[in-house]
């Protein structure tokens, strides 16, 4: 499964996309990020109890928000492409 | 005085008089300020049928109670006038420093009538207000004149001024302060220009004081510190500025590609982002008047075919000469974006407009000898090169000059020009995201994302999420948008300030400035006064229908998350005229009319 990571959070992961086997959902594959790239990431992706999905990120799989699909229960696959993002504005 | 300095300035530039009259505080509280002030002046005493382009044309500098008072990104204003490229009421806002200049020099907004015979410019310096010789300006590029202006009069001057493509007509020209802050849409510059009007430069020494400063201080005490927290408001702007939203929205699927033509998917988006425009080009960040949120970009391309130096690009002029021109050359994106600020040009739709010449040119519709050369998409020497030929008003540029939409009908094919009310969207597809597809639908001066900006809810989830594909609701809240947009314009702050505030505390500041007891939703009807006031004058002026360009609503996203899908734009459409108290053809009743205490006077309804 492809990860691709944006803006700010590229200084955590240092680098632009990553392979990863696909977890079998967002819930895991964000104990998976939080292990592989610190706490500091992880804080940033969990809310500050660590039980849902932080309101400063937005994961988007396949281009849909998380929060539209099942949140942090959405089930993931190989094919899957999920993109990382903090919340961000502008325009 | 309440927020205000109480003058208005009128100028007759035929007759070179110059009065000063007390501002007409009974509007002022109807219509707030800026955007809904100037417009109500411009409507009480211009004919919606007005030639954009004639003396008979007015053109208005408004400034809004919040302006230069401290309040959070407190420091903007609005020029008004009808807009020659879309025939609508034109209000284009700007931030930089020139608005609370002119309020510190006593005047809260400045109404230019008539034309002069020869090129002049408006010297304010606190009492002393003069019509002086602009002879020697008249040609020179924004910059240019924006140095000279300072040179002759007094770097403590500013300055808000056109460039050459406002003289010359160009249909899309702004009017630019502070060398880098644009009134940019709707072609203000051209009616500016039109009156041979080159530039206003001001220098005041005065104040503006608020109606309670104990509480209004609390006011901006408690907004700014909600700004700080806000991961958008706070941080985010200043570290990576609007460019950044390029790869969200394009890894939404949302992001036009090709002149809409090729999706909503740009496979080399994350070249032209604002993490690559961080890594490679950034210098600084910097800020308008009383911001802290600093979203502009100090930036210099230091070498290569494209060296050049300026502010930006932002994201609509990041995706303008990027995704919708399919460039991925992140260099000539900056070029031809500082061109459009040096030259005074609009980037949105300079950037479309030439997107959609390269859809016309590649299908054979426009003949190669009329571009001098191969126009094809990708080409980033094309859209460095032809920016600088409207600016310069050369060869093929005299016809991108006028936009989109004219350009694609001499062509034969206005269906291909993304344009609504002739003006061309931004950078988020509506199939992607229903509620923007009527945002452009309704906006009151043509394609436009500042008009409500349901991006946000939709594809950002600020300040709260939104399903983009889904059609459900999104006319409510588009409506509350619409409102409160017109509320921030006119107070005179930063839309950018609602990443971190909402009503409560942008009304909050606007109360205890200006001395009222009204509630924050009291506040927010005066947005909808301004709103049904803009429509008004739209219908009055004969503007077509609201409505999306074929593409939009007939041929499907190829691919991405909004795949077969186009904007179903009728049923949000008949939702939204209900919940404005519209009939179903999108004009105002008068039931509706008397609850938002509109008169709209015999002098609008009547063609002149
Ligand atoms: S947010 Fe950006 S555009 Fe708005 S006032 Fe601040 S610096 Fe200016």
């Amino acid at each position: 499964m492809k990860l691709k990571f944006f803006a700010t959070y590229r200084d955590f992961t240092r680098c632009k996309e990553a392979d990863v086997t696909a977890p079998p959902d967002v819930w895991a594959l964000l104990q998976h990020l939080k292990g592989q790239y610190g706490d500091a990431f992880g804080d940033k992706l969990l809310t500050s109890d660590g039980t849902d999905i932080g309101c400063e990120t937005i994961i988007l799989i396949n281009g849909r928000n998380a929060g539209h699909l099942n949140g942090k229960d959405t089930p993931l696959s190989e094919a899957d492409v999920v993109s990382i993002f903090p919340v961000v504005a502008g325009g | 005085m309440n927020a205000w300095v109480g003058t208005i300035l009128r100028v007759d530039l035929a007759s070179e008089t110059i009065t000063k009259e007390p501002l007409n505080l009974k509007d002022a509280h109807d219509y707030i300020g800026a955007r809904g002030l100037g417009t109500k002046y411009f409507c009480d005493e211009v004919g919606p049928k007005v030639d954009a382009l004639s003396p008979e044309n007015k053109l208005i500098f408004m400034t809004g109670p919040l302006t230069g008072t401290g309040a959070a990104s407190g420091g903007r204003y609005n020029v008004i006038s009808k807009s020659p490229l879309t025939g609508t009421i034109g209000a284009a806002n700007s931030g930089g420093y020139f608005a609370p200049e002119l309020k510190y020099a006593g005047y809260d907004g400045i109404i230019f009538e008539n034309a002069s015979d020869t090129p002049v410019y408006l010297y304010i310096n606190d009492d002393i207000v003069e019509l002086r010789d602009a002879s020697g300006l008249w040609g020179k590029t924004v910059y240019e004149t924006t140095d000279l202006l300072k040179e002759e009069n007094g770097e403590s001057f500013k300055v808000s001024c056109i460039g050459p493509p406002g003289e010359n007509g160009c249909l899309y020209s702004g009017v630019l302060n502070d060398k880098h802050r644009a009134a940019g849409r709707g072609g203000m510059g051209a009616v500016m220009g039109s009156k041979k009007l080159k530039a206003v430069t001001v220098r005041g020494t005065g104040s503006v004081s608020v109606a309670r400063p104990e509480k209004f201080m609390e006011a901006i005490i408690d907004a700014r510190a909600k700004l700080k927290a806000h991961p958008v408001g706070g941080a985010g702007l200043a570290a990576l500025g609007t460019q950044v939203l390029v790869n969200i929205i394009n890894e939404s699927g949302a992001l036009p590609t090709r002149n809409w033509r090729d999706g909503s998917i740009f496979d080399e988006a994350d070249a032209t982002g604002g993490e690559s425009l961080a890594d490679k080009y950034l210098v600084k960040n910097k800020g308008c008047f009383g911001c802290s949120i600093d979203c502009a970009r100090v930036t210099v391309v230091p070498d290569g075919p494209f060296k050049s130096s300026g502010e930006g690009p932002e994201y609509e002029a990041g995706w303008s000469y990027g995704a919708d021109c399919g460039v991925s050359d992140l260099a000539a994106i900056c070029k031809a974006s500082f061109l459009c600020n040096e030259y005074g040009m609009d980037p949105i739709t300079l950037g479309a407009t030439i997107a959609c010449a390269m859809e016309l040119a590649e299908m054979g519709a426009i003949p190669e000898e009329d571009i001098g050369f191969k126009l094809r998409f990708g080409d980033p020497h094309a859209i460095v090169h032809l920016t600088e030929a409207v600016g310069k008003n050369e060869g093929f540029g005299k016809i991108l000059a006028l936009g989109s939409y004219r350009l694609a009908e001499k062509y034969g094919h206005p269906e291909l020009s993304m344009s609504v009310k002739k003006q061309e969207m931004p950078a988020y597809d509506g199939r992607a995201a229903q509620g923007m597809a009527l945002e452009y639908a309704t906006s009151n001066r043509g394609g436009c994302h500042v008009r409500g900006y349901m991006t946000s809810p939709e594809l950002l989830g600020v300040p709260f999420k939104m399903d983009p594909l889904v059609t459900e609701g999104k006319a409510a809240t588009l409506k509350i948008f619409q409102d409160l947009t017109a509320l921030i314009d006119s107070a005179g702050i930063c839309l950018f300030t609602t990443f971190g505030l909402g009503l409560p505390e942008i009304a909050a500041q606007y109360r205890e400035a200006v001395g009222t007891d009204e509630t924050d939703e009291e506040i927010l009807f005066k947005g909808e006064r301004v709103w049904n006031l803009e429509k008004h004058f739209n219908i009055a002026a004969g503007v077509e229908k609201d409505t999306l360009p074929p593409r939009l609503l007939r041929e499907k996203l190829p691919s991405g998350p909004a795949a077969g899908r186009v904007a179903e734009l009728g049923v949000m459409l008949a939702e939204y005229y209900e919940l404005r108290g519209w009939d179903k053809d999108g004009v105002p009743t008068t039931e509706k009319d008397g609850a938002t205490g509109i008169k709209y006077e015999a002098k609008v309804l009547c063609d002149v």
